[in-house]
């Protein structure tokens, strides 16, 4: 094998990007070149046990040889047609003159974050530590919950440009084999260049992508994701992301919290009814408050319409524009707050709640009810952060409803979306299960939530190999 | 598909359950005062055991030909043409009843609440809710009856027992000729009968062997409900009944504000809204699933196409005030009641007659 020209091939081939290194070291007549990416591979296990001890060697060198002095944990013997893959990866790859074999030694390393706490799920009580965005780390974070064979990593490819590697991981003997091989399947069917975030395969794993609704579940924390294996879901690590996916997902699980799991039952079903009202105050609240003003005023109580009609008198705008107005200013605010440095944002806090709110109704353009339905309609919308999007949304659509149509269309319309909800079913998990179809059994974590040692059975909302929690 | 997969016990127990409170909660109970004055409430109850009837009729009929559709043991035993004419006339009763209880929810609103409204907004608000539930499929149908289920039973009992506590005047019996009864009867009948729908989806509702007191427990526990809200109208409005027609709703209208909850008849507009929207779209399925019998596998499109076209047309025509509403209830609607409480009931027990040919599925 004509080392050098080897070596030329692959930076030709990496188009002499400058991380790319090769070096040649002679021993005796032989040639040992040695190709791999500086960037992503540590330097110093490079010098220290692999260059070093072959540069030392003395007497015949060969193939053989360099597989027994080479002091790295990860070596593999590879084909030609490999190389450049591996290369990417951050193995080094080794020729030999006298010899036709490739030999590639994996000592990839770059700089990574360590697991703390995700800012998306900040925890009360249970464990504070998150993914990262090391797939390894990822993997490892699981593996600590699971001593037990039954933990299975199965590892794809997505993207034709990115390669980006994608992690099933599932428990052997509880999940059913039929989703794995259906997420396999819909992994193998994506066509797309790249996979730059889990949140990629969100929607390419969806069964109905165009949908509002979300359909797979997301987390950054692994205690939730290894409770969610326990139940016979499917985890989806994809590699530079810190989310990770879970396979079959139903909207009670957005409702649930991992907090849920480490307090008292009873106060945990107490926090899902509240979230259950914050959701339909966020939904149909100011959808609600325009339609009682436009249309069933005459079934208010006569001391809040007296409030009522005294705080609105004087604004200038019908109802359906004066809330419209708030909520987009609301709107406009939050975003401008989620893009500005976090000093910059205290200060627009205060000039949009502050000053444009009191101002504006000191003004008398907009009115003290409206700003206070629409502040706790937002507010509500984060008692389930994870469909807030949706939920925010749905919000402004039930806004034109109740304006245009009133409780007819109100409630005509929260038909509709659940009819909708109801029509979507996720690798064999309805999206409303457990409380459409009513599934007893798994209402026992459903909106009350009972004590662990009465939950002695998978959810059966999806298939799962074995439906009894105390038996493996 | 989850629109092409079956109901289970609970989801078509408790379709049928929403449905037998069909056009006998708002209009109907001031109609039959006027008819038969206090011993009208028997009527409902009269009714409801024919109705009761019609559902044991259909378990017979299930439990011999379990998976065979309705119209497939039709074609079998009697023909294509009777198989056609019986899917004919479930279009045209559920789309009459369809008419009468738009009609009657159109007035209610119309009067109370959406005084400027015209009648486009109200189609706005019904026809492209009922044809996506419609098209969603019975499943999705029934999944989604099921979230609301809850809601409609708690309110429906609450608006009984604060109905009941209510009840201050002391009705007269016995004023009422036999003659003049059994007209009521006759004239109303067509808002009965519902529980026909069962046949039409007879093949696609899956009830195991044990599970069929689910259905009779829910259908009977409907009856009782509907029984009582005309119970509690009736006894309560014994004078001014013809000034007060909606009944659920003047249950809760006039009863002495709650605390600091102040009025709560809304409560009452809410169950009226929702059952109005399944009531509608269970009818449109009904018609689909009839339309595709009478025309052959053709696309659900044209049934539904049929549905709203007629619909919007008859509406346009007949749709004005209570008045008209009544005339086609009683007038128009009863000559119809004659195939839920003759024609079917007879074909069923000609159909129980004739020996299966399939085996018995558990």
């Amino acid at each position: 094998m004509k080392v050098e020209k080897e070596i030329e091939k692959i930076k030709e081939k990496l188009h002499n990007s400058i991380d790319v290194t090769g070096r040649i070291v002679k021993k005796n007549d032989v040639l040992v070149g040695f190709v791999y990416l500086k960037s992503i591979t540590d330097n110093l296990i490079f010098s220290q046990a692999i260059f070093e001890p072959v540069s030392k060697w003395k007497g015949e060198f060969s193939f053989e040889t360099l597989c027994q002095i080479v002091e790295a944990n990860d070596v593999a013997e590879i084909e030609q047609n490999e190389v450049i893959e591996k290369v990417l990866k951050g193995s080094v790859v080794v020729f030999v003159s006298n010899s036709n074999k490739i030999l590639a030694i994996d000592i990839q390393k770059y700089n990574m974050r360590t697991p703390t706490e995700p800012p998306t799920s900040p925890v009360i009580m249970g464990p504070r530590e998150g993914f990262t965005e090391d797939m390894k780390t990822n993997m490892t974070l699981l593996r600590r919950r699971f001593y037990s064979s039954q933990l299975v990593f199965e590892q794809t490819e997505v993207g034709s440009t990115t390669k980006t590697q994608v992690i099933l991981a599932y428990l052997d003997g509880i999940v059913d084999m039929k989703i794995v091989k259906q997420i396999k399947k819909k992994l193998q069917s994506i066509k797309i260049d790249g996979v730059v975030d889990s949140y990629y395969l969100l929607s390419l794993l969806s069964n109905r992508p165009n949908s509002l609704f979300k359909q797979i579940g997301n987390t950054e924390k692994p205690d939730i994701v290894a409770a969610k294996m326990l139940e016979g879901r499917v985890a989806v690590i994809v590699d530079n992301s810190p989310i990770v996916l879970t396979i079959p997902f139903v909207f009670l699980e957005d409702l649930q919290n991992s907090n849920d799991y480490y307090t008292n039952y009873i106060y945990s079903g107490f926090l899902r009814v509240i979230r259950l009202i914050g959701l339909l105050i966020a939904i149909i609240g100011p959808g609600s408050y325009i339609a009682l003003q436009l249309f069933h005023y005459n079934i208010l109580p006569i001391k809040y319409l007296i409030t009522i009609a005294d705080a609105t008198q004087q604004v200038p705008f019908t109802p359906f524009i004066e809330i419209l107005f708030i909520s987009l200013l609301f709107q406009i605010l939050y975003e401008v707050s989620l893009r500005l440095p976090s000093y910059l944002g205290l200060a627009t806090s205060i000039v949009g709640a502050l000053i444009l709110g009191d101002t504006g109704v000191k003004a008398g353009l907009i009115s003290p009810p409206s700003v206070i339905v629409v502040a706790i309609a937002k507010i509500a919308l984060y008692t389930i952060p994870e469909q807030s999007a949706q939920i925010n949304v749905l919000q402004f659509v039930f806004l034109i409803i109740g304006a245009s149509l009133g409780l007819l269309g109100l409630i005509g319309g929260m038909i509709y979306f659940l009819a909708y909800a109801n029509s979507i079913e996720n690798y064999g998990a309805p999206y409303l299960a457990p409380f459409s179809p009513f599934i007893l059994g798994d209402n026992k974590d459903g909106i009350i939530k009972v004590p662990l040692s009465d939950m002695e059975k998978r959810p059966k909302s999806f298939k799962t190999k074995n439906k009894d929690r105390n038996d493996g | 598909m989850v629109r092409d997969k079956n109901l289970n016990v609970w989801q078509a127990s408790i379709l049928l359950f929403i449905l037998l409170f069909a056009n006998k909660i708002l209009v109907l109970p001031s109609l039959l005062y006027e008819g038969a004055n206090v011993e009208a409430f028997f009527i409902p109850v009269l009714l409801f055991v024919l109705e009761m009837g019609l559902i044991f009729l259909y378990y017979k009929i299930k439990t011999k030909f379990p998976s065979q559709s309705f119209a497939e043991i039709l074609r079998a035993r009697f023909g294509k043409i009777i198989a056609k004419i019986v899917f004919a006339f479930f279009m045209l009763f559920f789309f009459s009843k369809a008419v009468l209880l738009y009609n009657v929810t159109y007035v209610f609103f119309k009067d109370l609440i959406y005084k400027e409204a015209d009648s486009f907004m109200f189609l706005l608000c019904f026809l492209p809710i009922i044809n996506h539930l419609a098209f969603s499929g019975l499943r999705v149908m029934g999944r989604t009856a099921q979230l609301f289920f809850p809601v409609v039973v708690i309110i429906t009992l609450f608006c009984i027992v604060v109905g009941i506590f209510d009840i201050n005047s002391n009705p007269l019996f016995f004023e009422t000729t036999a003659s003049a009864w059994f007209l009521t009867v006759i004239k109303h009948t067509a808002s009965f009968g519902d529980a026909i729908f069962l046949f039409v989806f007879m093949d696609k509702i899956d009830i195991k062997k044990g599970q069929w007191k689910i259905l009779f427990s829910l259908s009977g526990v409907a009856m009782v409900l509907v029984v009582a809200v005309i119970v509690v109208f009736i006894f309560s409005y014994t004078y001014t009944a013809f000034m007060h027609p909606y009944a659920i709703f003047e249950i809760m209208a006039y009863v002495k504000e709650y605390g600091g909850l102040g009025r709560i008849d809304i409560i009452s507009m809410i169950v009226i809204v929702i059952f109005t929207y399944f009531h509608l779209a269970i009818y449109l399925k009904i018609f689909m699933s009839s339309f595709g019998v009478l025309f052959g596998r053709i696309s659900d499109i044209y049934g539904v196409l049929s549905f709203n076209f007629l619909f919007v047309l008859i509406v346009w025509l007949l749709i004005s005030n209570i008045e008209s509403a009544v005339f086609f209830g009683e007038r128009i609607a009863t000559y119809l009641s004659i195939f839920s409480f003759i024609i079917i009931p007879f074909v069923n027990l000609v159909l129980l007659t004739f020996k299966s040919n399939e085996r018995r599925r558990e």
